[in-house]
């Protein structure tokens, strides 16, 4: 069935005397045998949730008892957590570890060993200490504490190039995978991630399916007008008009055959709720359901969430974002289960920052170190890796404001992900080119 | 003498717009020029003119209009009030033939006479002469003069002796014309049609001679302006406007692109929120109401120019209730792009002011009922507005040379602009502002239209730290601390590149020169008149820029890809879209063109301008609209434009919903029965592309109406506007 479908699209593709210039990475890897690609005996997949504008994520584990407790409520006053959820951590933590209640839904999965969570963890280039910071003794990752910089920073992995990819996108080359169609998906639009020097992400929409409106129907026109297109595309000699001729061509291409299969798709039980992330997660899990037809080995898929920047009314907003954030996870790690693939999908999240400890009324501000959460089967669950940051206003940790200095980088929270993913232990530091600064196995975060 | 004034009046109508050249004139005045050797009366014409309508216009003009009085005999004298050396040298020649090779050298050293008053003084001293020189007046017959164009210039005589005169007619200056019969007394010359923005400046002189041989040289200026090419004009439009109908293009062709310009700005403004209008059976109006009043006055407001300015405006001075609580709010929404309607010919101090106290935007970015600090309660004040008008609203996050290249620091990186002090600083200066009639700070009165109102109780009474080291001492109040910190940002060297540059990339290309931007950032810093900010002059640099209009040598990547959603706004435009029931509903603008007016996911619009498309990576060019040019999204707009010009052609529908919206082709499907195919591909090459149609793409859609050839004129309009809409070339703005 997919071996015919794959088959008639690729013919189709080749029907109107494409260009060479028009062709797209699918159709150069269908006509050349020399691509590298590498097998592997398994599938995986990384599914990363980016929590758009810096969440709270201090507010998302809090400390529940003792010192601990009394400097959180210090610092964090109108803001601080009530009624936590008491996490059993693997590891000890003083003070313990709160679960913010919006997030009751992710309980189960933590106690089942399934979620685990990263404390302290931000863009870093060296260790930083606070003297070194006040000193500028060290390297400080470029434009902390502003959005897309941040953005940037955690999504390519590495301080700013002259040509800048994500981590995604070189994980997936590095392992000889970024040539795949499939092998990287996004359902957010484009993202640094995802972008690589030869990759890109295929951009599935929300609903999973895009119809081509003006190729269906009577097949001898759709013909006629496919083959006009792939002129008006391969004549485009403004280099503007060339990149827009050559996306253009290869969304029809690859959504034709997205679509092809997509249609085949199997039905799944597991109901997603209204939330845009409910509906992102489930075009995820649908795309996963046909990955065997994709022969796609290794896959990432991005999918996010906005409205994390809680400047303002964060305390109705920011349990809501938790919620919701809680049950897609929820969701989604249920399909997986459905669909038997719950140990080779980790599910993990990034954000441009943590925020101030200290209140602006009635938010915070952009801060820096953060915590995240891992979910997956293949996750070592039940336990907060990393540090418990102590909420100290002036502590040892604090910049200004309850600005934290991460203790772990964020390199050091990728290294786990991408050795998970399959990159050998020494192509690492070329990944992460600051990794070699940090002790690159601080962070065990996957079943041995 | 009024006859002569009544002269100058035409004169100056020509002159007024180029109060720079006439003021060069001025200072040039001193430089008198001298024939013969007894130098008498001297005639200047602002004497003439003196007795009537005097004003400074006058004056100046003037000045333009020289006139040389040369005496035959060499008993009387002439004098010049000459512009420049170039009528000095015209003066030389002429007297130099008229004497019999007896003419005395130009003496500048005939100290008193270099005051420009001199002649005035000189004339009760002079000797009154026999026979008077005659008075010339030039005239221009054409009402506008324009390049390529045929330029009459007529000698009027005044001489109570004589009624017959030889003429002598040269070119001064300026771009060389062919002058053709130099001996009548008319000069008709074809003017040439130079590649320039600029007016051409000519300088002509005809020398006038009496029977007695007495003559008088008259210097006359023109200014030749472009008449633009329909293809220029065009360019200019979707340049210029959210998308040119070509009633538009016409009307544009033949004028220059400072008169379109000028015509443009000098329109009132169409302002949104009076178009907001409820649902029929709504007490209240909701999101996609004011959407509805956006299509309105982008379809059908005819200060094109200020709507597309406002339109790029709107993506750098960022709001959006695309997914927050100002969904709720239409008319604040309205009032917010009504600003950048206002202030778009302003000046970026008052729209920075203004943008700085809307409450839409104090609600987006969370100033607006930002307090002053509470140390016992860790409270410190709101960053948000601070951070973000600094980085995006100013000077960005590195400084900048003038022209827009990051300035690089002693050890090689980047220099920032700010730090958490001035962070802090800022944060404090936006405290104690909120909702404008409010009764109390807690008790807002929630009006999201007028601007936001002070209460000093609220406002931080702190020093606060602004760029450049300047500090506002403790105990300012929130008024004067705004206006000193507006100030202080406006006056940051990083406004004028960083602004400007972005205004170029939403107008004109993606990849500016730094030429460019320097060129247009010298204006943003100075409008020539002293005057910072003044965005009708930054507006105007950005139009005629050599770069803008492809004058001169043409970068193979300039322009830039069109917008998806001005894409779908000219495709409306020019086919008339709209429901019978007069409203445009549009849901979901995002699925349809990954984008919408104020619907931004952030503060950093929907695509940065410094976004670097893999498949540009190598040629180091950046293509902002191209960030959200993902699959869905383009797959979408595919979907949107294929069900504009193929199911929602009104032509195709016997009947039609009263509130759908359709498109009406029938203008293009007449031509297409009257003069084919060819001829409607020739107005698809001007409208859409500005002439920019390759003969393989003209070609391409020749074979695509081949398919269709047996189907229905309708039909055949759509398939083609489709092909048209997805045609890269279609998707430059070049």
């Amino acid at each position: 069935m997919m071996n015919k479908s794959r088959r008639e699209f690729l013919s189709l593709c080749l029907k109107g005397g494409v260009s060479a210039a028009a062709l797209t990475s699918l159709q150069l890897q269908a006509l050349s045998g020399s691509v590298e690609q590498r097998s592997f005996s398994d599938y995986k997949a990384l599914v990363c949730v980016y929590l758009y504008g810096g969440n709270d994520s201090m507010n998302m584990l809090v400390p529940l008892s003792g010192e601990q407790r009394s400097w959180y409520e210090a610092s964090r006053q109108n803001l601080a957590v009530q009624e936590a959820i008491s996490l059993s951590t693997a590891s000890e933590f003083e003070g313990g570890v709160g679960l913010h209640p919006a997030m009751a839904p992710l309980q189960s999965y933590f106690d089942q060993q399934n979620l685990a969570f990263v404390g302290g963890v931000g863009t870093l280039i060296a260790p930083t200490s606070l003297a070194a910071y006040q000193a500028k003794s060290v390297p400080l990752p470029q434009h902390l504490f502003s959005h897309n910089d941040q953005q940037a920073t955690w999504m390519h992995g590495q301080e700013k190039q002259t040509l800048n990819t994500g981590w995604g996108a070189r994980l997936l080359e590095r392992l000889e995978q970024g040539n795949v169609f499939g092998s990287n998906i996004t359902i957010d639009g484009a993202n640094p991630w995802q972008t690589g020097t030869n990759t890109s992400a295929f951009a599935l929409s929300k609903s999973g399916v895009s119809k081509i409106n003006a190729l269906s129907g009577y097949e001898p026109r759709v013909e006629h007008v496919r083959r006009v297109m792939q002129t008006l595309f391969s004549q485009a000699s403004h280099p503007l008009a060339s990149a827009y001729a050559s996306r253009l061509s290869g969304s029809i291409e690859h959504t034709l055959y997205m679509n092809t299969l997509l249609e085949q798709a199997p039905t799944l039980t597991t109901e997603f709720g209204e939330s845009s992330l409910s509906a992102q997660l489930a075009a995820v899990a649908k795309t996963i359901s046909i990955q065997s037809q994709l022969a796609a080995q290794r896959q990432i898929f991005f999918v996010s969430m906005g409205g994390f920047d809680t400047h303002d009314n964060q305390e109705s907003t920011h349990p809501a974002l938790l919620g919701a954030l809680a049950n897609s996870l929820g969701e989604f790690q249920n399909a997986l289960t459905e669909l038997g693939v719950a140990e080779q999908v980790s599910t993990f999240t990034m954000s441009d920052f943590g925020r101030t400890l200290t209140s602006n009324g009635d938010g915070t501000d952009h801060g820096w170190a953060g915590n995240q959460l891992v979910l997956g089967g293949a996750v070592k669950g039940g336990d907060l890796h990393g540090a418990m940051m102590a909420q100290r206003l002036d502590g040892p940790d604090d910049v200004g404001g309850g600005r934290l200095i991460p203790a772990y980088s964020n390199e050091q929270y990728f290294a786990p992900l991408a050795r998970w993913f399959g990159l050998a232990e020494s192509e690492l530091t070329d990944l992460f080119p600051n990794l070699s600064n940090f002790d690159a196995q601080a962070l065990s975060l996957f079943k041995a | 003498m009024n006859i002569a004034s009544e002269k100058f009046k035409s004169v100056l109508q020509l002159l007024g717009n180029h109060h720079s050249r006439t003021d060069k004139h001025v200072e040039n005045n001193s430089n008198l020029v001298y024939v013969c050797g007894d130098y008498s009366v001297i005639k200047v014409l602002n004497a003439i003119a003196s007795n009537a309508i005097m004003n400074t216009h006058l004056t100046l003009a003037a000045f333009c209009l020289t006139t040389l009085v040369a005496c035959g005999g060499g008993s009387s004298e002439s004098n010049s009030t000459a512009s420049d050396t170039t009528s000095n040298t015209t003066t030389d020649s002429q007297t130099s033939s008229q004497s019999g090779g007896s003419a005395t050298e130009p003496s500048s050293e005939q100290g008193g006479s270099e005051d420009p008053q001199a002649g005035d003084g000189g004339e009760g001293e002079a000797p009154e002469p026999q026979n008077t020189p005659p008075e010339v007046v030039v005239d221009i017959t054409q009402p506008e003069v324009v390049k390529g164009a045929p330029l009459t210039l007529s000698a009027n005589v005044a001489d109570s002796e004589d009624t017959t005169f030889s003429y002598l007619w040269r070119q001064v200056s300026g771009p060389e014309v062919a002058l053709g019969d130099v001996t009548g007394p008319t000069l008709t010359v074809t003017l040439p049609d130079t590649y320039q923005a600029a007016a051409d400046s000519y300088q002509f002189s005809v020398t006038v001679t009496d029977p007695q041989g007495a003559d008088t040289t008259t210097m006359i200026d023109v200014e030749a302006s472009n008449a633009m090419s329909p293809n220029q004009a065009a360019m200019l439009l979707h340049q210029g406007t959210m998308g040119p109908t070509l009633e538009e293009v016409n009307a544009a062709t033949g004028i220059s692109e400072t008169q379109w310009l000028d015509a443009q700005m000098a329109l009132p403004a169409t302002y949104h929120l009076p178009l907001l209008e409820n649902y029929p059976d709504r007490d209240t109006p909701y999101q996609i109401n004011r959407i509805d009043a956006w299509w309105k006055a982008t379809l059908n407001a005819n200060d094109q120019l200020r709507q597309r300015v406002a339109f790029a405006l709107s993506e750098i001075l960022v709001v959006s209730d695309a997914n927050n609580a100002l969904k709720g709010e239409p008319e604040g929404m309205l009032a917010y792009y009504d600003l950048l309607l206002e202030h778009a010919f302003g000046n970026y101090r008052a729209l920075l002011e203004a943008v700085t106290l809307s409450p839409v935007m104090g609600t987006y970015l969370s100033h607006l009922g930002n307090e002053k600090a509470d140390p016992e309660r860790n409270i410190r004040p709101d960053e948000n507005y601070a951070r973000e008008v600094m980085q995006l609203f100013t000077i960005g996050l590195d400084m900048l040379d003038q022209d827009g290249s990051i300035m690089q620091g002693d050890n090689g990186q980047p220099i920032a602009t700010y730090s958490q002090q001035e962070i802090t600083g800022f944060a404090r200066v936006f405290t104690g502002w909120t909702f404008a009639y409010s009764a109390r700070w807690d008790r807002p009165s929630r009006n999201y239209s007028l601007p936001m109102q002070a209460f000093p109780a609220y406002h931080s009474e702190l020093d606060k730290t602004l760029l450049n080291g300047e500090v506002i001492p403790a105990g300012v109040g929130p008024e004067d601390s705004m206006q000193l910190a507006l100030d202080n940002l406006f006056n940051h060297t990083n406004v004028g590149p960083f602004i400007s540059k972005q205004l170029i990339q939403r107008l004109i290309t993606s990849n500016p020169t730094p030429q460019y931007v320097e060129r247009v950032a010298t204006v943003f810093n100075d409008n020539g008149s002293g005057v910072r900010g003044d965005l009708s002059a930054v507006i105007r640099a950005i139009y005629l820029d050599d770069e803008a209009r492809r004058y001169g040598s043409v970068l193979a990547y300039q322009g830039k890809i069109k917008e998806p959603l001005l894409k779908g706004v000219q495709l409306w435009r020019t086919l008339n879209a709209h429901s019978e029931a007069g409203n445009y509903f549009t849901w979901n603008l995002d699925d349809r063109y990954g984008q919408g007016p104020m619907l931004s996911p952030s503060v950093f619009n929907f695509f940065r301008p410094d976004h670097q498309p893999a498949e540009l990576s190598e040629q180091g060019l950046f293509a902002p609209e191209l960030q959200i040019a993902n699959d869905a999204a383009m797959i979408g707009t595919l979907n949107q434009q294929y069900g504009d010009l193929i199911w929602r052609m009104a032509e195709r529908h016997d009947t039609l919903n009263p509130s759908a919206i359709y498109l009406y082709g029938q203008s293009d499907i007449s031509l297409l029965k009257t003069g084919g195919l060819s001829a409607l591909l020739d107005r698809y090459n001007l409208l859409y592309f500005a002439g920019n149609m390759s003969q393989a793409s003209r070609d391409a859609f020749i074979e695509l109406d081949q398919y269709f050839a047996n189907k229905s004129a309708a039909d055949r309009v759509g398939q083609l506007l489709f092909m048209v809409s997805l045609s890269p070339e279609f998707n430059v703005q070049y």
